[in-house]
């Protein structure tokens, strides 16, 4: 319960920050152009069957052409989006030593880093919650759409920005400086990003366990509408593994401030 | 410390301990900035803890605001002990840090909002309760302004207020007065006083005059040691200074002596230090002004007692005042 005020304290004063109000902004207009050109992809695709000069792909649904991409490209831009959201939690604090207020506060160190978890991944709901706007959009024109592909991709979308912002709550707890934190969560989202990409020029089971770490490998199946318990571990493990080992950081505080 | 236990038997039970630190010692890394701290405050006194720059004034306090624990020793507020759950103690106690960092990209209402949650106040009472801050610490009239924006002596209200936000039993005040304008160091100083009447405040200065101007008791602290205490006419007649004396004797007579140095005049305190090879190690803390020296070593000879070593040491006051700022306003320099 007093994890949420924290939480609510960081997004508020994230909107309140031009840092906030610029990724917010730039994120609604990336989606939108990633939205439209895929829906005109589409459309392109569908004239091209019905003049017969592409072979008509019966399983190549609506659904899955727009958002299946749709889903995969934003996953993609968590790389570079989550930096930019993690970087401000303990490092801002930490840089402006409000954190030894903070840590005067009845609050546990378990509540500060639960709130300030929340905070971060509440504040990528807030980010990818206009984009359902563009389904509605559809629905409104008529399509026939798969809603079960789409549960299931936004809640990968929210697993793997759970995971990220894990990572990069870790990093910023470990440094002062939140340009640093941002470049260093950048650094280890680009190696997880890696992993698929490595993963898929191996082959036998060095690929399969290449791929076991690689959490683009674990969303991938989201994005197509599966919603596999395994993946669901996966992602539970690493949030969880990340705030753990962030919680550890927090307990040693011996700082001068 | 010094004989609280004796005072507290005096005092009627409606003056409980509000604050009680046993043997706390604090290192960072070998450095050692408290020292076995053991110190009682009562309800509804104000106290002063006066000591030089690095004394551990701040150590002791982020230590009682549940900032980070403390190596050794125990703490207890309100009659609970902190090492178990600090949550839940922390609530008794507001803190104002030594230097106020505060929300800058907050208004000083949002902030208070966030305080009085945090600190766990019923939401019925919450707006009643910032309105009453607000007032109490003169910033009502800034209450839509950003924290960023404000002066000096305004943040330092708006510390204060945050501090007074879950009405704490307890305020843990850091050089509350410091890098503020005479005006407002008086006011603030009228504000504490005001605070410590209906609660238990601590706070940490090295001006000296400001101890006598808000304090009823004073503890003098340096080098991560409480060297004296007492009220502030105590400490000015030089009542409470000290001689600390360590001695070591051998082991199979110690009950005998233990009698035979609480028998003694001018030793106020005896503590076993360690027990070791069949000597025993005694620290006594000895009123100022008794040549115990020589008494000691009498009384040895007479009862054919072994005394191995004999370490007197003065705990002195005078040393430590001056390096205090003993004057408010030093005169200007004339250039
Ligand atoms: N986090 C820390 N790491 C290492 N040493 C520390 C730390 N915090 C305090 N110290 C050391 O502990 C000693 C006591 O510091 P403290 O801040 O408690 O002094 P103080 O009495 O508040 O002094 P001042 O009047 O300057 O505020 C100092 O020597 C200081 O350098
Ligand atoms: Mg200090």
């Amino acid at each position: 319960m007093k994890a949420l005020f924290l939480a609510r304290k960081d997004i508020s004063s994230f909107f309140h920050s031009w840092l906030g109000v610029l990724v917010y902004s730039l994120f609604i207009v990336m989606t939108g152009a990633f939205f439209f050109l895929l829906l005109s992809g589409y459309q392109r695709l569908s004239l091209e069957i019905a003049r017969g000069s592409v072979p008509d792909i019966q399983h190549v649904s609506l659904t899955q052409f727009i958002f299946g991409a749709f889903f995969m490209n934003l996953g993609t831009l968590f790389t570079l989006l989550v930096p930019i959201l993690s970087m401000r939690a303990f490092s801002e604090e930490h840089k402006h030593q409000t954190l030894e207020l903070l840590f005067t506060y009845p609050l546990s160190d378990y509540d500060i880093v639960a709130g300030k978890f929340a905070g971060l991944v509440w504040f990528l709901f807030l980010l990818i919650l206009p984009s359902a706007g563009y389904i509605g959009f559809l629905h409104w024109t008529g399509v026939r759409l798969d809603w079960g592909m789409l549960a299931a991709g936004y809640a990968g979308l929210l697993m793997l920005g759970a995971s990220y912002l894990a990572l990069g709550l870790f990093v910023s707890a470990l440094t002062d400086n939140p340009v640093v934190t941002a470049m260093m969560t950048f650094g280890a989202l680009i190696v997880l990003n890696g992993l698929d990409w490595i993963s898929s020029s191996l082959e036998g089971p060095l690929a399969h366990l290449v791929q076991f770490f690689s959490p683009l490998g674990h969303f991938r199946d989201f994005t197509l509408g599966v919603i596999d318990l395994g993946h669901l571990l996966y992602f539970l493990f690493f949030c969880l593994y990340f705030l753990f080992l962030t919680l550890r950081v927090i307990e040693t505080r011996n700082w001068k401030g | 410390m010094s004989g609280s236990p004796e005072k507290l038997k005096t005092l009627p039970p409606e003056n409980p301990v509000l604050v009680r630190l046993e043997n706390v010692t604090k290192s960072f890394g070998s450095f050692q900035a408290l020292d076995q701290v053991s110190l009682e405050i009562l309800k509804g006194d104000i106290v002063g803890l006066l000591g030089p720059n690095g004394a551990g004034k701040t150590t002791a306090m982020r230590i009682l605001s549940g900032y980070f624990p403390p190596t050794s020793g125990k703490v207890w507020i309100a009659g609970q002990d902190m090492s178990g759950q600090p949550e839940k103690v922390k609530k008794h106690v507001g803190y104002l840090p030594e230097t106020v960092h505060l929300y800058g990209d907050m208004s000083v209402m949002e902030f208070l909002d966030f305080a009085v949650k945090v600190k766990g106040v019923p939401a019925a009472e919450r707006s009643k309760r910032i309105e009453e801050i607000l007032f109490q610490c003169g910033i009502w009239e800034v209450r839509r302004r950003l924290i960023g924006q404000l002066s000096k002596g305004y943040k330092q209200r708006v510390g204060f207020a945050q501090a007074l936000a879950g009405d704490p039993e307890v305020l843990v005040l850091d050089e509350p007065t410091t890098g503020l304008d005479p005006e407002q160091i008086h006011k603030i100083r009228m504000l504490i006083r005001e605070l410590g009447r209906t609660r238990t405040v601590l706070i940490s200065t090295h001006i000296l005059p400001e101890v006598s101007m808000v304090c009823d008791r004073v503890l003098i602290m340096n080098e991560g040691r409480v060297l004296a205490d007492g009220s502030v006419e105590e400490l000015a007649a030089g009542l409470v200074e000290r001689q600390e004396v360590l001695l070591t004797t051998g082991d199979s007579t110690d009950g005998e002596i233990l009698k035979m140095l609480e028998r003694v005049t001018g030793i106020d305190q005896i503590h076993i230090q360690s027990t070791k090879a069949g000597k025993t190690t005694l620290k006594l803390v000895v009123s100022a002004g008794a040549e115990i020296g020589p008494v000691l070593t009498r009384l040895f000879v007479e009862k054919n007692i072994p005394l191995y070593e004999l370490r007197i040491s003065r705990l002195s006051l005078e040393e430590i005042f001056l390096r205090l700022v003993v004057q408010e306003n030093p005169p200007a320099v004339a250039l």
